[in-house]
Formats: C-alpha cells, structure tokens, sequence
C-alpha cells in the first residue's frame, strides 16, 4: 500500500526531450524558478536507451574523454584538464583518486554519445545536488558545476575510493550505468538500503550511512554476500543498477 | 524479407528451395525443417580469383552455405543484430561484422586505396579496418553484428556525418567517406580530447553507428 514509490525511467514516461518529463521531486531539492532558465542550452535526448542525442546551437557540453560516436554540422573537441574546474579542482582530483577525463564538446549540430554499449539515464537538475562516481558520468551541460566530496567509509565499500563526483547546478546530466538503472524515491518516512556494488548515483538532500550486516557468520565465511550496505535517509532519489560491481563487500 | 528480427540479438530467417543463404560459421543457433549447412571453402561468392582476393585482403570471414527448405535461427557471441535492407546499392562492411546475407546479393572485396588514394589506406589503419572491406551489392538483406544498439544516422549532401572510427558498422549509398583529423597541439602533448581522427561521410545515403567503441 504505502510501499516505497519506484519512479519509472525518465524515456518511459515523457516523450524524448520533453523538458516537463523530468523526475519532480519534493522536498528541499525541488526549487522551480521562473521558466527564465531556460536559454538556449544544449538539449539531452536518449535515441534508444544506450545512445544520448545533444543538439547544441553554439552552445558547449561537458562529456567523457572519447565517447563521441558521431557527430553533423560543426563540432570542436577540446580537452579540459582536471575535469574543468580549474587549478584547484585539478589537483583534488589527483588527490582524491577522482580524476575524470572530460572534454569540453562546442559547435552547431547534433552530436551522439555512447560509451561501452552501457545504459544512460538523463538526470535534470533544478539547483540540487547530484552525487555520481567519476566513471559513470558521461556528460552534463557547460552550466552545471562539478567537484569532488568526501563520501566516508562508503566509497571504500565500493571499492571506488572514498571521494566522489558532485554535479550542482541548474541543467541536465546523463549518467551511465551497466543495465537499466532503477530510481528509487528516499522520504523521511522511507530511508533506502542499497548494495554498494549495485549504487551508482544520487540526488537531492540525501544523507548516507555505513551500515554492515557483519556476524559471526561472516567471520567463519558463511556469510550472505551482503555485508555491507549504505543506508539512505532524507529526501531524494536513488539510481541502482541492476548489476554489481566487484567490491569487497560483494566477497564477504 | 528473409530475415527477421527476433529480439535485439537474434534473427530468423526463412530458406526456400532454390535460395541460398550465406551465414557466418557457427553462427547458427537452432534450425527447423530441411536445412543443410555446408561449409563454404571459398569464404562467400565468386570463383576461385575472388576466393584468392579475399584471403590476400584478410577479409575471408569463413562463411558457411544454408540450403533447404524451414528456418534458421542466427546469432552470435551476444552481439547486437541489424538488419539493413539493400535495394540495387552497395553496402560496405567489415567482413567480421557480417552474420548472415542473402546469396542474391553480390559479394566483392574493395581496396580502401581506391577511395581516397593514400588517404584511403591510412583510413583502413587508423579504423582498423585494414586495406581492404567487403561490399554487397544488389536486392536483398543483410544481417550485421555491433557492440551494442544500431542507428542509423542519414547522410545529405547539405549534412556531412563525423563517425568515430572505432563506433563505424557500415554505410551504404552514394557516400564519399575520408578521415577527417583535429589534430593539433594538444593530442603532441598528449591532452588530447580523445577524438582526434573521425571518417567523414558526405554524399547521399545512410551510415550505421553502434553505441560502443568496441570492435567485436
């Protein structure tokens, strides 16, 4: 009855490239603005669900080192070092273990992204915040601004490091995952647990906590294979992947 | 239309008495009815001049013969399947790409250097495609394995196509195609955005694109 709702993919309700098709989510992250943002950015649309469609009219987007497929009209592809965001930004990344190759896509015409034949979900952000690791952003619009932050013991569950990727701003981003990504809604009343291997990203105003299922069991190598587990509370969406990475936690 | 897609992996086609079919081998997955398979030591059509030109240009794809009357179910190694239906134009493809094709379509072997001179040989390196690729020609369809979905993107005179090279299937039509590279200072210093050489294809017809950049 009053079951945790499970919001359908974006490409299943809205036609493609419908702007009033992005997820709508209440609580402290949904701030609607005037309709004045919208300026003539770079458009997102998915051509099945494994290829992002972005027509730009001189306008520039932000994507992952080499995953162009195809392009018409006039497009000009420029490397941005340390992600974009600077000195400063570049350096955490090398730090932090974060680093993305990203590069900075501008012209007039259509481009067509891909990466490994993997799933990609359109996100639109409204000046909320989303948390994705480095490996699973594809591109996001030259608006929105990324960084890194520290995520706790999580990221070592996950076996991808203890920091990772935020994208903040007003415009939209695709995020990849390795099968169709479910999003799964967190309310105060409904916290999520989610496998570590399978979490591949979040939005909105989410706390996360480490929370392991470890016995004795586990001690002795009986364990379920589920021993660790990041708990989610607050408000906000979840992407899971219907597959596992290989983490430690998987193994115990 | 002989082949029919199943699901995105899979094909059926249907073999009648007095047509033949040519599939790549062992990439038959269940059969029903009559159907014999033979391998084929010429590695497709032509005599025994095509035969030695295939294995020069290491486009022989070891083909099999489908003969028979029922139907055959085609796949492979879990690759995505297109189906791309020729009507009198030419379909160039890698020869490693293609599962299965009607054997009224004719079988060639094209030498990229015909295309765009030195150019055109460079292109072949760069995409891994060799010296050489396979065309088919004539009426009929073709079944084509990629990493990954296809689509289709149209190419008009007035809307040249830039392909990745690793994401290139194939392209049919009146296209010209030639590498087109970006090369510039930063790909010397090795901050290069990854995309530095891209085939350009212009004229009038279509180009495949698969969703990866991984060759199969």
């Amino acid at each position: 009855m009053n079951a945790r709702t499970s919001v359908p993919p974006l490409w299943q309700t809205a036609p493609l490239g419908v702007r009033s098709g992005w997820v709508s989510t209440h609580g402290p992250c949904s701030v609607h603005l005037p309709g004045g943002y919208f300026r003539s950015v770079a458009m997102f649309r998915l051509q099945g669900s494994k290829v992002l469609a972005v027509d730009m009219t001189g306008d520039a987007v932000k994507a992952k080192n080499g995953s162009m497929v195809a392009y018409d009209g006039q497009m000009a592809f420029k490397k941005l070092s340390g992600g974009g965001e600077g000195l400063r930004g570049m350096v955490t990344r090398r730090l932090t273990g974060e680093q993305m190759t990203v590069m900075e896509v501008k012209g007039h015409g259509t481009c067509w992204f891909a990466d490994r034949a993997s799933e990609i979900n359109l996100v639109g952000l409204r000046g909320d915040k989303l948390c994705v690791e480095a490996g699973n952003l594809l591109a996001t619009d030259a608006g929105l601004r990324t960084g890194t932050t520290f995520t706790g013991l999580r990221g070592a569950s996950q076996g991808n490091g203890l920091f990772t990727t935020t994208v903040e701003g007003h415009g939209q981003a695709a995020i990849l995952s390795d099968g169709p990504a479910v999003v799964l809604r967190v309310s105060p009343q409904y916290p999520l647990i989610v496998d570590p291997g399978a979490y591949v990203a979040h939005q909105g105003n989410v706390r996360q906590s480490f929370q392991s299922g470890v016995t004795f069991r586990t001690l002795l190598g009986e364990g379920g294979g589920e021993a660790f587990q990041i708990r989610f509370e607050g408000d906000g969406l979840v992407y899971v992947q219907p597959s596992e990475r290989n983490t430690i936690a998987g193994d115990v | 239309m002989t082949f029919r897609e199943i699901n995105s992996k899979m094909v059926e086609a249907t073999v009648v008495p007095g047509q033949r079919l040519f599939s790549q081998r062992g990439a038959m997955l269940a059969y029903r009815g009559q159907v014999s398979f033979t391998p084929n030591v010429q590695g497709g059509q032509g005599g025994l001049m095509s035969m030695i030109g295939r294995r020069v240009a290491g486009e022989a794809a070891p083909l099999m013969t489908v003969e028979g009357s029922g139907t055959v179910f085609f796949g492979h190694g879990g690759h995505h399947v297109h189906v791309i239906t020729l009507s009198g134009d030419t379909l160039y493809v890698e020869a490693d790409r293609l599962l299965a094709f009607e054997g009224t379509l004719r079988q060639g072997t094209m030498f990229l250097g015909s295309q765009g001179g030195v150019m055109g040989m460079v292109r072949g390196q760069v995409t891994g495609q060799g010296l050489f690729t396979t065309t088919l020609q004539g009426h009929g369809s073709v079944a084509v394995m990629a990493h990954g979905g296809v689509f289709e993107i149209p190419v008009t005179p007035q809307h040249p196509v830039h392909v990745d090279p690793q994401a290139y299937v194939a392209h049919h039509g009146e296209v010209r195609n030639r590498l087109s590279t970006a090369l510039g200072w930063r790909e010397m210093v090795g901050r290069g955005s990854g995309e530095a050489f891209q085939l350009e294809l212009s004229g009038n017809g279509t180009v495949y694109v698969q969703a990866s950049e991984e060759k199969l």
